[in-house]
């Protein structure tokens, strides 16, 4: 009697994934592959408003959201895409496009869409630059965003400071204070030698990875400006001014809020959540700080891009959805930072607590190499960043190395 | 105990139970600090230095967790799908492992040591084949696809495993059961299978969490959100620029508690099994 149910209990186990059958549709279906975290207020603006709004207005098309983890998207697309299979639309990282461009997934918008130009002309052109690839554009931007200088007014009030450093000189000779209210304080901090970190600094102090062409980085990623930014940050590293954390140690952003860093930089993202887990902090930002290149911060964000084997119309027609007014000041609502500069001067942006400081770092903020081989000469750069961070060699050797590998990358 | 209770002895055995207890501590700090995030409200940045104890412990990320679309489904998609396998795996490699250890038959070796050159292959490296070829088969965004995939990926180890066991069991027992005029299928089910139940059970346990734990092939081959695993699920609550751990961890939690008790369940046969067949293989 005890096996019999035993049986009947696997036969039930074995056919409960059985039981779910697609059932026939009339309407089209078009799946949106994104990195939104599933409990996040950005998923919700899109499952509950956005695209029931879209729905709404467009009977006969379904739109299906598919979250990812962000950290293993790209890997899992290319997987599926080199299986044949693949969403309709998707909101890539705009460090991706030109890589799947390049793959010859993705369907050239300026050749599908009659209307492409109406939408390109409505947009910041530096997030739209990341879509070009060999003289066509795949994608249009979805939403942008920057890092910015947060610093510690309560750090700065106790070390006598009077204020954020405007220019890198001026964070440099703030050390010496905020290093008197202890061992572990640091005057800067940030996560590790990727682009996302390291490149501000390159940037705002004259030095480059590449050409503006973008067809060697030798000359440019150990010219002599590059190296003077990596001796710079390997300098502070070394004397105990930026946090050890730099090199990769995992201790990011948090010291910040519990006074042991006095600076990071940091995107929109930090509002919502600074609020939610530090209540009683007070936030206070500003520009990155300057140098001989001027104030250069880097550009983040997400395009949204058309498959190849889509439902063209369908997915085009929410696409379209995206760029519009309604959508990007929605998705705003929940941090995602609209790419319509017409946009800024709505009541809302005019009247916003904070995206002033980030719009204006968006003027001169510049995109990451939008090259499809990025992902690599990013790994390229990161380590050459740790061995200059870790001292063991000199800026100049590991990015003379670095500048012949990224030239062969160039050069493929 | 053999040995005289000497002042030495009791120092040995003293130093044996500290690092012992090192061990166990290093072993359970993450789980403890998984449970304790589990009930920080907003805990978006992990503390340094670590706090073990919540100062407003809260229920609010189990009910964030529960209230999200697919996270139960999830967790009964990962039931299915692991119990499904755990019971594939362990009928066919029992069936299988039996076979290499008593039967001669042509080809024996070849194909035994074929099957276990799969356990070989990374499984990365298979990624991509493996996905045209579900493809092909119309096992992409299905669950039972997902349990073939499982099993097939688990027979090699466990089928190792359960030979060795196999063998060590005397062959006078069948021989007295044939002269009693029983078949190999009746020697199997009615013999072999009750005395191999520890080592069953290191299989049917192993083959559980392997399935219930799968994360990077649930998530390239599951596009409905309505069959995603659990692993997938509570991947998508981490976010591109910061995650609420005390969220992740409480849903990580919840994923635990099935593990533990299957543990538990089949504990006493569990440790026999893995040693079992180790100085006869």
């Amino acid at each position: 009697m005890k096996r019999k149910l035993l049986i009947a209990l696997l036969v039930v186990v074995l056919a409960i994934p059985l039981g779910v059958t697609s059932a026939r549709q009339d309407t089209v279906t078009i799946e949106f592959w994104h990195t939104y975290n599933e409990v996040s207020p950005e998923n919700e603006m899109l499952v509950e408003t956005l695209i029931p709004m879209f729905e709404e207005a467009n009977p006969g098309i379904k739109v299906e959201s598919v979250p990812f983890p962000y950290d293993e998207f790209r890997q899992t697309m290319l997987t599926a895409l080199a299986g044949g299979e693949g969403p309709d639309l998707a909101r890539l990282d705009i460090i991706w496009s030109p890589e799947f461009a390049e793959l010859g997934v993705l369907e050239a918008l300026d050749e599908v869409m009659p209307d492409f130009q109406d939408y390109a002309d409505r947009v910041f052109p530096g997030p739209l630059s990341t879509n070009s690839y060999d003289g066509h554009y795949y994608g249009l931007p979805l939403d942008t965003n920057t890092r910015i200088l947060w610093w510690n007014a309560a750090m700065y009030e106790a070390a006598g400071i009077d204020g954020p450093p405007a220019t890198i000189d001026e964070l440099a000779a703030q050390c010496e204070a905020i290093k008197a209210l202890g061992d572990d304080k640091y005057v800067f901090s940030d996560g590790g030698t990727y682009g996302w970190a390291v490149l501000p600094w390159v940037w705002s102090m004259g030095g480059d990875v590449t050409d503006p062409d973008i067809t060697q980085a030798s000359g440019y990623l150990n010219g002599k400006a590059t190296v003077a930014a990596y001796e710079f940050l390997a300098e502070m590293v070394d004397n105990g001014c930026f946090s050890p954390s730099f090199l990769g140690g995992g201790l990011g952003t948090e010291g910040f809020f519990t006074d042991v860093f006095a600076t990071v930089l940091e995107g929109p993202w930090w509002y919502p959540l600074a609020e939610a887990q530090y209540p009683d902090f007070e936030i206070h930002t500003s520009l990155m700080p300057a140098g001989d290149g001027g104030s250069i911060s880097v550009v983040g964000g997400e395009n949204i891009a058309l498959f190849k084997g889509a439902e063209t119309e369908a997915a085009l027609a929410f696409l379209r959805f995206t760029q519009s007014d309604d959508y990007q000041l929605k998705m705003s609502e929940v941090g995602q930072l609209a790419v319509i500069p017409e946009l800024i001067e709505t009541d809302y942006f005019q009247n916003h607590p904070y995206y002033g400081t980030f719009l204006t770092q968006l003027e001169t903020a510049k995109a990451r190499t939008p090259h499809p081989r990025w992902t690599q000469m990013e790994e390229v750069l990161t380590e050459a960043g740790q061995l200059i961070l870790r001292g063991e060699a000199s800026a100049q050797e590991a990015l003379d190395m670095a500048a012949e590998e990224i030239d062969a990358l160039l050069a493929e | 105990m053999i040995f005289a209770n000497t002042r030495s002895q009791r120092g040995f055995q003293i130093t044996i139970l500290a690092v012992l207890c090192l061990g166990a501590v290093v072993a359970m700090a993450p789980m403890v600090y998984m449970a304790s995030t589990a009930f920080k409200p907003n805990a978006y940045s992990p503390e340094f230095p670590p706090t073990f104890i919540p100062d407003n412990p809260t229920l609010k990320n189990f009910e964030t967790a529960f209230s999200s679309r697919n996270f139960v489904r999830a967790f009964f998609n990962s039931l299915g799908v692991a119990v499904a396998t755990s019971a594939l795996v362990t009928t066919l490699t029992a069936m299988m492992a039996y076979a290499f250890a008593r039967f001669e038959f042509r080809g024996k070796n070849p194909i035994y040591y074929s099957v276990l050159a799969m356990m070989m292959v990374p499984t990365m490296m298979l990624i991509i084949p493996q996905f045209m070829v579900a493809r092909r088969l119309g096992m992409l965004d299905s669950l039972p696809g997902l349990v073939l995939v499982y099993t097939a990926g688990a027979m090699a180890f466990n089928m190792f495993l359960l030979r060795g066991f196999f063998e060590t069991l005397p062959r006078e027992l069948e021989e007295s059961a044939l002269i009693d005029g029983a078949n190999h299928f009746v020697i199997f089910a009615r013999i072999m299978v009750p005395l191999a139940r520890p080592a069953l059970s290191t299989v049917a346990v192993f083959s559980f969490l392997g399935a219930w734990d799968e994360y990077i092939w649930a998530l390239t081959v599951l596009t409905d959100l309505e069959k995603r695993t659990l692993p997938v699920a509570i991947a998508n609550f981490r976010g591109q620029h910061a995650s609420d751990w005390g969220l992740v961890f409480a849903a990580s939690l919840t994923a635990v508690v099935p593990t533990i008790l299957l543990f538990i369940f089949f504990q006493r046969y569990f440790v026999k099994g893995i040693t079992a067949g180790a100085l006869k293989g």
